[in-house]
């Protein structure tokens, strides 16, 4: 419990950080080189992905991953390189969770690392997005 | 074939029963059961109405191990005039379905045939003919697939859309058919598993056996794409098999397919049509060429994430053998096989042996590796010898060559979990020579030997610990490696910390490998926190100190323009620049040096804190004597690694002359 609010505190914290890393260098003690390579490199990807969140074909899981939900929409010669896509990014983002974790000197954080941004990546997805939810996938 | 019909079990009961004034006359028949030896009917009842319509009611009727409920055959018009049956105008129902209407059926019944045409509900046309005895032959046309939904229910889900022909020669005891698919299309609700534009054509026969049915028959995949998640598919593979079906079972005795890319298919299986259980299936691939197949079947199931960065080479044949519905055994042979990234970070081949793999027993896996690269660095051949059981891997002893020497594993056990591979063993570095190591790094030629004893190997995703140490004897003192982490290994965020600790590194050399001018004297470094990204330092706390002990210590003239010439212009003000025209070398009492990296900005400090600023970074001592001071306390460390670059390329040019 005690770990767990020390975490909240630590993410309120990082997440702050995050912020503001646009705009200034400034708080780089937690936004380790790991970490920066991880966000550009998932930056450059959201590119593509953004086009799928919007159509359906990929939804932000619960668990923090991106999952498809719907490839439907998407040609077949093309539904193999989404996945390609998809793995890419999930490896990306549990690598992450993990460095996020190590960079607070607390690897065994990782999980609650990757529940607390699950949250935030479904918060902060855009109007037609889907994310899922308890009950399953729902429309934001 | 009305009249081939053997009433075997004849319980013909003939009930007349005339209406009542008001309605129509009619005449109901209950025959009770027919039974032939493809075909039964129960409950079987006709109905003549006084207008000439009739109706022919089955309540089951069964043709060999199929049975359908509810089977109504109408007739606006039943004729039978000199032994001619017609009916006209007809429909057909089964278990409250419409099937088929405009229907026409014209029989023989002195000569024993039946024509039956009809439009079917979906849409189609159905033809049937019976000649001579018991010879059936049906021709179907243009059944659009979307009305099967409402058969097949299941199916529905699926958004079939596409037709089929289809044509059916039928005798007692031998038949022909033949299968075309047009225009396929199907996909599942998440869109994992569809096709589109699929023409498919099948075409057999079978001949009755004393028990149940040899067939065979070929299947050609001819236009068209597919997705079967995580495989993308195009037409082109073609098969044919032969095989027994008896009581519900389809034995599958022996089926090869054509694949591009891969030499030979084979397979045999058992399949239970009533339980839907695949009983026995064993598959053989016999010379598969891992350029064409990798990309498309291995790399989407085994690296999604990597796909498009692998590259593929050499052969590879294999078995799966699965027995009532679990996978038992897989069998692996490689040949001259390669794997490599497209960046050229990692390649291993060729390799060759085997990877057997079975449910319940360990097996063996050698392999014969060829030689490799990682990074700059080329492997020697080598061989793996592992033990696999279940989703355990242990390798009792593992030696990569590496130049003259060599990493050694011993007691490796990696275990497949959800989440990645874990595991750990221990590791030895057998001595490497500096020189060649130094060399095919890149770097300048150095002396001496690296080695390591790092027994604390442990595996786990996303990280690599190798506890333990490594030792590298360089420039007559040597450097202690500990803590070494590989975090990330596989992605873009790979890198590796480390702490270091240097002793009595003789600077002599030190500088004449580098070109720096001249130092004598030795000293001892501590890097805590090392931070390599792609081999480069991004983050550590550095101190470098002249070490204990009575030794020469002198600086060139040269060494102390290229210390001035790192710290930029200005940097150095209080190099008493008067001296240095006058002497070759000066005496130091001591050599100081820190720096903090930190986000591309290296903190730098020396051997004291000077009024103003400043910092000794060397102390002068001796005659004639200098010190050299620092100001710059914030400098940016790729503008400190170019310079530092670009004083060793000046220097190193009239070495060479």
């Amino acid at each position: 419990m005690k770990i767990h609010a020390m975490l909240r505190a630590a993410l309120a914290a990082l997440f702050l950080a995050f912020a503001g890393v646009a705009a200034a260098q400034g708080n780089l003690e937690i936004n380790t080189p790991a970490i920066t390579a991880l966000q550009q490199s998932m930056q450059q990807r959201h590119a593509q992905l953004a086009p799928l969140y919007a159509s359906g074909a990929v939804g932000l899981a619960r668990d923090g991953t991106v999952a498809l939900r719907d490839a439907s929409s998407v040609p077949l010669a093309q539904r193999g390189q989404i996945n390609g896509l998809i793995a890419a990014e999930n490896a990306d983002r549990a690598a992450l969770y993990r460095e996020i974790a190590r960079a607070n000197g607390h690897p065994e954080w990782e999980a609650d690392v990757r529940a607390t941004f699950a949250q935030r990546w479904i918060d902060r997805a855009q109007p037609g997005w889907w994310v899922q939810g308890g009950g399953g996938w729902v429309k934001k | 074939m009305v009249a081939a019909v053997r009433a075997a079990a004849v319980a013909i009961f003939l009930a007349c029963a005339w209406g009542s004034a008001a309605e129509a006359r009619s005449l109901t028949v209950d025959i009770g059961r027919l039974t032939h030896p493809q075909l039964r009917a129960e409950e079987l009842q006709m109905r003549l109405d006084g207008a000439g319509g009739a109706q022919l009611r089955a309540a089951r009727l069964a043709v060999e191990a199929q049975a359908v409920d509810a089977v109504a055959l109408e007739c606006a018009h039943l004729s039978l005039v000199d032994d001619r049956l017609r009916c006209v105008d007809g429909r057909l129902e089964a278990a409250g379905m419409l099937l088929g209407d405009a229907l026409q059926l014209a029989a023989d019944l002195a000569r024993q045939d039946l024509r039956v045409d009809a439009r079917l509900a979906g849409g189609g046309q159905l033809t049937v003919e019976v000649a001579e005895a018991a010879r059936l032959r049906a021709r179907l046309e243009a059944l659009p697939l979307a009305a099967v939904h409402a058969y097949w229910p299941q199916l529905a889900q699926w958004q079939v859309s596409g037709s089929v022909d289809g044509g059916l020669e039928l005798s007692a005891a031998a038949a022909q058919w033949s299968v075309q698919v047009r225009e396929l299309a199907f996909g599942s609700a998440d869109g994992l598993q569809a096709a589109e534009g699929v023409a498919l054509s099948l075409q057999g026969g079978g001949e009755a056996a004393a028990q149940g049915w040899h067939w065979r028959g070929a299947l050609a995949w001819t236009a068209g794409e597919a997705y079967l998640h995580p495989l993308y598919l195009t037409a082109g593979a073609r098969s044919s098999a032969n095989g027994r079906m008896v009581d519900g079972v389809l034995h599958v005795d022996a089926l090869s397919a054509h694949l591009e890319g891969v030499e030979r298919i084979d397979a045999r299986g058992r399949y239970d049509l009533r339980a839907q259980v695949l009983e026995e299936l064993a598959l053989s691939v016999s010379m598969a060429d891992l350029a064409v197949i990798g990309p498309r079947y291995l790399a989407p199931v085994l690296l999604p994430a990597q796909a498009d960065g692998l590259i593929f080479a050499g052969h590879a044949s294999g078995g799966v053998v699965i027995e009532h519905g679990e996978l038992q055994a897989i069998d692996l042979a490689v040949d001259a096989a390669g794997l490599s990234l497209a960046d050229g970070a990692l390649a291993f081949g060729p390799v060759s042996g085997a990877l057997p793999w079975r449910a319940a027993l360990p097996t063996r896996i050698v392999l014969d590796v060829g030689g490799g690269r990682w990074q700059k660095l080329a492997l020697g051949a080598f061989t793996v010898d592992a033990r696999a059981h279940g989703g355990e891997v242990v390798l009792e002893a593992l030696r990569i060559p590496l130049l003259d020497g060599a990493l050694a594993f011993s007691d490796l056990r990696l275990q497949r979990r959800e989440d990645g591979w874990h595991g750990g063993g221990s590791v030895v570095v057998e001595p490497i020579a500096m020189p060649l190591l130094s060399v095919a790094l890149g770097m300048p030629e150095m002396a001496g030997v690296l080695s390591a004893s790092l027994p604390g190997l442990r595996v786990d995703p996303g990280e690599i610990v190798l506890d333990g140490a490594l030792v590298v004897s360089v420039f007559d003192g040597y450097l202690m490696v500990t803590g070494l982490r590989v975090r990330e290994p596989f992605g873009v965020a790979s890198h590796l910390v480390a702490d270091i600790d240097a002793r009595n590194i003789d600077l002599a050399q030190l500088t004449e490998t580098f070109s720096f001018g001249s130092v004598s004297g030795h000293v001892d470094a501590h890097l805590l926190g090392l931070e390599l990204v792609r081999w480069r330092p991004v983050r550590f706390d550095a101190r470098v100190a002249s070490s204990p002990g009575r030794y020469p210590r002198r600086i060139s003239q040269r060494a102390v323009q290229n210390i001035g010439a790192l710290g930029g212009a200005g940097a150095m003000a209080a190099i008493q620049r008067s001296l240095l025209g006058f002497f070759d070398s000066f005496g130091y009492r001591e050599i100081g040096l820190s720096c903090v990296l930190r986000a591309g900005v290296c903190v730098m400090g020396g051997l004291d804190q000077r009024p103003g600023g400043g910092y000794a970074l060397v102390r002068g001592g001796g005659i004639p004597a200098l010190n050299v001071i620092g100001y710059n306390r914030r400098v940016d460390w790729h503008e400190l690694v170019d310079r530092l670059q670009r004083v060793i390329a000046s220097n190193a040019a009239p070495e060479i002359r």
